[in-house]
């Protein structure tokens, strides 16, 4: 979340896209019903009628793989009616910055395709520059060579009518939406796994990015860009890199081509190679220095050619490569898409470690049903693991909010908690290394790790290196600006420095006054970074430091003082440094030209320090650099912007032929979306085994509209065979209104919908869902299409 | 007296998270009661002996336009409580807070109480041989705390406060919403209706048997003779078996009334 949750009683419109928010997230309807009450207005737009459309003013159906189509018309009617806050456009976006000349878009490619490797050369996305090597700026948003012309001739495709062929949503509605969330404000928009879990899940986001910055709905109480994250700690273990291309503090993971640090710098950044010292120092303590590259050399590195998402892990196992895996708190058994796939890879390992709560589907593969276990040669090894409320550490919520939890109850039996665990293996396997000379097995002698072994010192002891310390003083560091890069301090995690100080363990603060009655609450546990709870804050004052709106300020200058200040941490690069200043001036201090990316870029900013290294290195789409449309892999119609490019071009599919079908309409006409429930938690793991959940929402089923169910002649209750051309599950019905069939591009189309959280352990067991599903990835994140894939139902 | 108090389900706030019926079965220590999954939404067709609280879901699709209505019901905890004034052996009691408590070890599992519910709320435990609903966490309200349900709402959906405090949002909920809903209106407020008001109170967007709640709750007739005359009479005047085929009697009586989960005698419907 760039704001948090408690913000959004703040808006005066709420756009809730892609996200079930009432049933997956619906402690948010706490504070969306506050802001219904201030007058705000709630626009659900989801490929069914769920509970949260049922509070929503308006509510629009829309086909699942669409939402840049529709957000794109949107945004074109902003851009064509002149809809958009001129100013914040102006100086706050790279609107007025002169794009590349060989930037170009035709056919539904970007320049610089390369077909054969479907990847781009992003050469062409960047901005001219002037002599100094910074980018040229014009003075009017009409100048052809300005990125907003590009922007504006980029969306004039996207009308009305085009958006409605494509998504099924009525033209008026689409209208109403626009009018709706332009003429209120401050807009915030709300999504979660319905527009990530997509072949252009990335550039979904880039389109609320674009929309919002267009409104200059940034950086101020009520606007925003929310991801609504798990419940179980998800921003918590993604900040700590449970991503397979990052480093905790998300840095890129080095890879081959980067042997040392400073060509590791050259890709990322001086900005963020001070905070990977820190990192490395925090990692091998006194063994780093700046000599050794303080310890770089000692990190395996990626094949900067090979992909390691879990679609490749599961892949590589099947064709001998992955030998072992140890699986922690997840159950791909019952969540990764093409289930199929997944178990034959399970059944080609040599061992396999699941530490988990309950013997999931995951850690008892080898009884899926149909399967002879005594062909299965696979060592499984099951480690029980204490539940969050068996040991005490912390939780980062979806507003970076870090809050410490207590032990409740001793864990039950054997069960250990993660910390425990881990150190128990680590320091084993550290013993069984000393005496290898390998130099891959270096690491092993020079990690630091020696913590308290009762779990709640331990847990204390992690967090404050977390933290970091002054290593000069041995006190622990009070905040990024404390860490250096030159070794002397050490953090775990960057973007936790200030968590835990010598005042004491901020994340068990209980202070409750909220002396801006926004919500802010600054002294009620912390939230990362530096306890800042509106990012890009700066961008709610203009150029001069002034708040853009002065009924809903929130940060600004202090000339009198000779500081920023407001009702938060200013979000700047120095406090005391005024707006006509570098540590001011920017609205967006994080990219390199400071302001906000309509059209993303390439752009690096020189490091005076470090030259000719580059201050900053943000990542630009693999993609794109704006959001186009594309069809999800497995699509019901033509794409009538570029048939001929009618998936992302960037998508490889199927990487192994004869397991990954990609299923035709002909065979599968009927599109399905799957997703979570109020009541059962992703794979079901933990909930599927509370009988009191398990009476609520009983086992698997489809949803499916009533023109349908009468074509199948089913009702309520009876049992369906839906089938993928991956996989076939039987399946009782729910018959609906609340899924009406669509038309799209003159032709109609129905959507039917699963719940995913069911397989065959724990006390509640249906049929998996998954079984049907794709795992075609999304080029960036390799993020499934779990959204959108086609299915054939019969009668069973 | 004690401060009443009142529970309110704004219904236009409901999401049917169900997170309340959840609360209830952990507060109450109650059992799951599983049920086969016919392709309803709802979970449970009606309360039950280990269900006190259930969230009703509705869908409507009318002219092109759909509708979906949660109602959490339970036990209204009437001003007059039909099922206190049925029960022989005074195991439902109106306390002075507003809650109609129950009194296990009284019950004898006669099913008067069930039977003469103008909501068809309590149900008989046939294990138990005992009646069952809720007691709006008696436990809790009487050590300052908020019902289980009310605690865990996520979407302040489910309100708990004094009669008045309760009263007072009511209508100005009631007031916001007038302008989307022309048919929303309150119930159980008014304490004049025929069950003298309810301590469990609603905000409901459209006419009560939308959601399929009684238009005009009654207690049955019968059950005012039974309570206030024949009852107290018996007990002053005649023996406990005289008192006995004197209630058979009445109750024989009191069954043909209409009553129950269908509701009162003046439902619109």
């Amino acid at each position: 979340m760039t704001n948090h949750w408690i913000d959004l009683k703040n808006a005066k419109v709420i756009l809730i896209e892609g996200s079930n928010a009432a049933e997956n997230h619906s402690m948010s309807m706490k504070w969306i019903m506050r802001a219904k009450e201030n007058g705000a207005k709630v626009i659900h737009v989801d490929p069914r009628y769920t509970r949260t459309s049922k509070i929503a003013d308006i509510y629009a159906q829309i086909r699942p793989g669409t939402d840049i189509a529709f957000l794109g018309a949107i945004i074109n009617y902003i851009l064509e009616n002149k809809l958009y806050n001129e100013e914040f456009v102006r100086t706050h976006t790279n609107a007025l910055y002169y794009t590349n000349e060989d930037f170009s878009f035709d056919n539904g490619v970007f320049s610089g395709y390369d077909e054969e490797e479907k990847k781009y050369a992003t050469d062409s996305w960047s901005y001219q520059l002037n002599e100094e090597g910074t980018p040229i700026i014009g003075t009017s948003l009409d100048d052809p060579q300005c990125g907003f012309t590009k922007l504006k001739k980029f969306y004039s495709r996207y009308t009305f009518q085009v958006a409605s062929d494509i998504t099924g949503i009525p033209v008026e509605t689409i209208k109403l939406i626009a009018d709706t969330y332009v003429n209120a404000g401050p807009g915030t928009i709300m999504y979660a796994l319905g527009m990530t879990q997509h072949t252009v899940g990335v550039q979904n986001i880039r389109s609320f990015g674009v929309l919002q910055l267009l409104l200059g709905n940034v950086g101020k109480p009520g606007t925003g860009i929310n991801a609504l994250r798990g419940e179980p700690n998800v921003q918590g273990s993604t900040d700590f890199a449970l991503l397979f291309n990052y480093a905790p503090g998300y840095f890129n993971w080095p890879n081959s081509n980067q042997p040392t640090l400073e060509d590791w710098t050259k890709k990322n950044g001086t900005f963020r190679r001070r905070f990977f010292v820190n990192l490395l120092k925090a990692w091998f303590g006194e063994n780093a220095t700046p000599d050794n590259d303080f310890g770089y050399g000692w990190l395996p590195k990626k094949d900067a050619n090979k992909n390691y998402s879990i679609y490749r892990i599961f892949e590589t196992a099947l064709d001998n490569t992955m030998k072992f895996m140890y699986i922690v708190g997840q159950n791909p058994m019952v969540t990764s898409p093409n289930l199929n796939l997944v178990h034959e890879g399970f059944c080609k390992l040599d061992m396999l470690v699941v530490n988990d709560l309950f013997m999931t589907e995951t850690a008892s593969f080898w009884e899926k049903p149909g399967v002879d276990p005594s062909e299965i040669k696979t060592e499984v090894i099951f480690l029980p693991a204490a539940s969050f409320l068996e040991k005490e550490g912390t939780l980062t919520n979806s507003g970076r909010l870090v809050q410490w939890r207590y032990t409740g109850i001793k864990p039950v039996g054997k069960a250990k908690s993660d910390l425990e665990i881990f150190d128990l293996i680590y320091t084993k396997m550290r013993d069984l290394y000393k005496n290898s000379t390998d130099p891959k097995d270096e690491i092993f002698k020079r990690m630091t790790w020696e913590y308290p072994k009762e779990n709640t010192s331990m847990a204390d002891a992690v967090l404050k290196e977390i933290n970091g310390y002054d290593l000069k003083t041995g006190k622990l560091a009070t905040g990024i600006s404390a860490l250096k890069d030159d070794g002397s301090t050490s953090s775990g995690n960057w973007l936790y420095a200030g968590v835990y100080t010598e005042e004491g363990n901020h994340s068990m603060r209980t202070g409750n006054s909220d002396p801006s009655g926004l919500g802010v609450f600054p002294e009620f546990k912390w939230c990362w970074p530096g306890n800042i709870k509106i990012i890009y804050n700066r961008a709610s004052a203009d150029i001069n430091g002034k708040p853009f709106d002065e009924k809903n300020k929130y940060i600004w200058w202090d000339a009198a003082e000779g500081r920023w200040t407001g009702y938060d941490i200013p979000d700047v690069g120095n406090i005391n440094d005024g707006p006509d200043q570098p540590g001011g001036r920017k609205p967006f201090r994080m990219t390199g030209e400071g302001v906000g990316r309509l059209i993303a870029n390439t752009y690096h900013d020189p490091d005076v320090t470090y030259e000719p290294l580059p201050r900053d290195v943000s990542s630009v789409p693999a993609d794109g650099p704006l959001p186009e449309f594309y069809e999800p892999v497995e699509s019901p119609t033509t794409n009538i912007l570029h048939p001929n490019v009618a998936i992302n071009p960037c998508l490889k599919y199927p990487r192994i032929e004869a397991k990954q079908p990609i299923g035709k309409k002909e065979d599968f006409p009927y599109v399905l979306c799957t997703s979570s429930i109020a009541e059962h938690w992703c794979a079901g793991s933990v909930t599927r085994n509370v009988p009191w959940l398990n009476e609520l929402v009983k086992e698997t089923y489809i949803e499916m509209p009533v023109k349908l169910a009468d074509k199948l002649s089913v009702k309520n209750g009876d049992r369906v065979a839906v089938s993928s051309a991956r996989g076939e599950i039987e399946v009782k019905v729910m018959v609906t209104h609340r899924i009406q069939p669509l038309q799209i591009n003159g032709e109609e189309v129905t959507v039917v919908w699963m719940p995913y959280n069911w397989g065959y352990k724990g006390l509640s067991t249906a049929a998996s869902t998954n079984l049907l599903t794709i795992d075609a990835g999304d080029p960036n994140t390799w993020i499934q299409e779990t959204k959108a894939c086609l299915v054939n139902i019969k009668k069973a | 007296m004690a401060q009443e108090i009142a529970m309110l389900h704004d219904i236009s706030k409901c999401t049917a998270c169900r997170a309340c019926m959840v609360a209830c079965k952990q507060w109450k220590n109650l059992p799951a009661d599983p049920t086969p999954f016919e392709g309803e939404f709802q979970s449970h067709s009606d309360l039950s002996p280990t269900t006190y609280n259930l969230i009703k879901m509705k869908e409507t699709y009318e002219n092109g336009q759909f509708r979906w209505d949660f109602l959490k019901f339970q036990c209204m905890h009437c001003g007059d409580p039909a099922c206190a004034k049925a029960c022989p052996e005074d195991a439902l009691t109106k306390l002075d807070n507003g809650v109609v408590s129950f009194d296990y070890d009284k019950c004898v599992g006669c099913g008067y109480c069930a039977t003469n519910c103008p909501f068809g709320v309590p149900k008989i435990d046939k294990t138990t041989n005992k009646s069952t609903k809720c007691d709006l966490c008696e436990d809790r309200i009487a050590n300052g705390m908020v019902p289980s349900c009310a605690q865990t709402c996520t979407a302040d959906a489910i309100l708990y406060g004094t009669r008045e405090e309760m009263t007072a949002i009511a209508e100005k909920r009631l007031e916001a919403l007038k302008k989307d809903y022309p048919n929303a209106q309150l119930y159980g407020v008014d304490q004049s209706n025929g069950v003298g008001g309810t301590t469990m109170m609603y905000v409901l967007t459209d006419h009560p048997s939308t959601f399929g709640l009684p238009e005009s709750p009654k207690v049955p007739t019968s059950l005012a003779i039974w309570k206030d005359v024949v009852q107290p009479a018996g007990k002053m005047m005649l023996g406990a078996t005289t008192m006995a085929v004197v209630g058979s009697i009445i109750t024989h009586a009191m069954k043909k009334e209409k009553g129950g989960a269908e509701g009162g005698e003046d439902h619109e419907q």
